[in-house]
């Protein structure tokens, strides 16, 4: 489904991705882990075509990525990590307005926005103002903008950052409900528990390079005794790498 | 897609009343403020030079001088009587513009054809050179008819009815003059109304500086414009879906305000305004105008990091590009170096433009010039704001 070789993008002098390799399967939720700084944020904008970048190549539904930008992008969705909406227009007008720019109209706009609002569960905020929803809500319709293409791969940069345990749930609860509908996740968290509550690969990234990269099941089993959790693996994988890297 | 970004702006600027405000109700305001404020600066009754007469002669000439100077509208005579030095000199600190005796003898010496400095002219330190002219002139003029009367009475003897005939010619030099301001008809003069209601037009489009930056680096700011470009919305598409609802919004200033000056200020004494003869150059210039007003807010927008940055600099492009521009202070009162200064404001060639239309009552080929020029000026802005725009993505700043 996707597929990146060697790819490296480089920041002026600073190396933000190096050499950067990954096959992400279509229907996984993948998980990308890294420390501020490790070139998730960078990767996520270079799949979105938000970004270029200087070597390697990337494939997206057997499609390569400079050439196909547009039709890869109407398959695809990205949800950033801010609430990239209009707090001063109601969520129904946030949901139409999204949706207009992306030419959905007819049934294709009513079937995409029932399922985008029953998924988020927003029915019966429609008509209130984005400014007046609490954290959490926000958040649900940031992700419901998401769907309104009804996309195959969805991008997810930190979703769940500042808001309420109960909220943060939900919105995992609805990342994997899109495993159901064949969808392919790309997930980046901090949270390390979220990682290994919803995702069934994923990616340890640090300066540019990837870490350690596979099934997260496979992952915890070969590279820790059976009380390690996914967090010290982290932790020992990445300040290895820094060690080394200062060396 | 289009449609989706126009009604989107709409519905963030109707809801946004600070916006609405700044758009709408403050230039209308200034409207009514400047056009009461200016409205004796044009008329051409006005007095607007005070004088006072000290008469220490108190002859049939004086008396005449006197009366003859009171005949001019444009001279108001103080109505105080100044007897001491003191009161003189106070007089003309506190507003009167010029003193005029008369001293004993005046009449003995006035035919005297050697006599000089007969009269005696106080005048307060601010006075400027154009108004002493104005008052020597009319008092030199004054001085002369009554000396030619004399001069006719003692010809009449020779001359029989020579002084009926040539009163008319004596007193009525005025009626013999037909004023034709330029573009006007001859029956019309221009009015405060027709000088800041374009000015004020030219100022409040501009005003879409600040709305305008604050959306777009929210947008910004919140990831909105990335989310839309990963939604593949292309920088043109984008940048048209500001152009386009700002130019309305421009539309509906121009004949909100036009329609203050039409229908609003005739109601607080001032002229009502006349629209000129060329609704098409009316369009020309509004557009043009609106283009600029939308460039340099989009440069502003994609330049600066934060709304508190875009309304600062905005403001004062603002301020400054009205007060060089002719806005704040007609051109017609600057000197020659501020006038020519003044045409490095893209508002100044706006307010030529509705000068051209509204006050000179001239078609649209006439302003093609200024036209053109504002929107050239708008479309480089545009350009320039496209490539800050295309960096700043790709950098990720």
């Amino acid at each position: 489904m996707i597929r990146i070789e060697n790819l490296s993008k480089r920041y002026n002098t600073k190396l933000a991705l190096d050499q950067l390799s990954m096959h992400i399967k279509k229907g996984v939720i993948f998980g990308l882990l890294g420390p501020n700084g490790a070139g998730k944020t960078t990767l996520i904008a270079i799949l979105n075509g938000l970004s270029s970048f200087e070597k390697g190549s990337i494939e997206i539904f057997g499609l390569a990525l400079n050439s196909h930008l547009k039709q890869i992008r109407k398959r695809c969705t990205f949800i950033p990590q801010s609430l990239a909406l209009y707090e001063n227009l109601s969520v129904v007008e946030n949901l139409r307005f999204f949706a207009g720019i992306q030419l959905i109209a007819g049934s294709e706009l009513k079937n995409n926005l029932d399922y985008a609002i029953s998924v988020n569960h927003l029915e019966n905020l429609l008509d209130q103002k984005a400014a007046t929803l609490s954290g959490g809500q926000k958040r649900r319709l940031n992700i419901a903008i998401g769907l309104l293409n009804n996309p195959e791969i969805l991008y997810f940069d930190e979703p769940t950052i500042g808001i309420d345990p109960e909220s943060r749930n939900d919105i995992l609860e609805t990342i994997r409900s899109f495993k159901e509908d064949n969808k392919t996740v790309i997930y980046t968290s901090h949270y390390m528990d979220e990682i290994e509550k919803i995702c069934d690969e994923a990616a340890i990234i640090n300066h540019g390079k990837i870490v350690l990269q596979g099934n997260l099941q496979a992952m915890l089993k070969e590279n820790r005794d059976p009380s390690m959790s996914l967090e010290s693996l982290f932790i020992q994988l990445t300040s290895h790498h820094w060690d080394d890297g200062h060396a | 897609m289009l449609n989706a970004m126009l009604r989107k702006e709409f519905i963030l600027i109707l809801r946004d009343k600070h916006a609405l405000a700044a758009l709408f109700i403050m230039p209308s305001i200034f409207i009514l403020i400047m056009s009461m404020a200016l409205k004796d600066t044009f008329d051409t009754d006005r007095p607007f030079i005070r004088y006072a007469i000290i008469d220490q002669d108190q002859t049939e000439i004086s008396f005449k001088i006197v009366s003859a100077l009171s005949n001019n509208k444009t001279l108001e005579q103080h109505n105080k009587k100044i007897t001491e030095q003191d009161q003189l000199l106070k007089a003309l600190n506190s507003g009167l513009h010029f003193a005029l005796t008369i001293p004993k003898g005046f009449a003995e010496q006035f035919d005297n054809e050697k006599a000089s400095r007969l009269l005696h002219l106080n005048v307060a330190s601010d006075v400027k050179q154009d108004m002493l002219a104005l008052f020597k002139g009319e008092l030199t003029r004054v001085i002369t008819i009554l000396r030619i009367e004399e001069m006719l009475q003692e010809l009449e003897a020779v001359l029989p009815g020579i002084t009926e005939k040539t009163d008319p010619f004596m007193h009525s030099t005025n009626n013999r003059i037909e004023v034709h301001f330029n573009g006007l008809k001859p029956d019309q003069h221009p009015s405060s109304t027709q000088q800041s209601v374009p000015s004020w037009i030219v100022f409040g489009m501009f005003f879409i500086i600040i709305p305008m930056s604050t959306i777009f680096i929210n947008e910004r700011k919140q990831n909105t414009l990335m989310r839309m470009q990963a939604m593949n919305i292309s920088i043109p598409i984008l940048f048209a879906g500001k152009i386009i609802p700002y130019m309305l919004i421009n539309q509906i200033q121009v004949w909100l305000m036009i329609g203050v000056g039409v229908f609003i200020v005739p109601l607080l004494g001032a002229d009502a305004l006349t629209l000129g003869n060329s609704l098409p150059g009316l369009f020309m210039v509004s557009t043009g105008l609106s283009l600029a007003a939308i460039g340099t807010s989009i440069v502003i927008a994609v330049s600066v990091n934060t709304v508190e940055q875009a309304t600062t600099i905005g403001g004062i492009i603002n301020i400054l590009f009205g007060a060089i521009g002719g806005v704040m202070v007609p051109k017609f009162f600057m000197p020659q170096s501020m006038q020519t200064l003044s045409n490095i404001s893209p508002m100044s060639w706006g307010l030529e433009g509705f000068l051209d239309i509204f006050l000179r009552a001239l078609s649209s080929r006439a302003v093609l010039t200024e036209s053109l020029a504002l929107a050239g000026f708008g479309i480089v802005l545009l350009f320039i704001a496209w490539a800050i725009f295309a960096r700043r993505t790709r950098n990720g700043t």
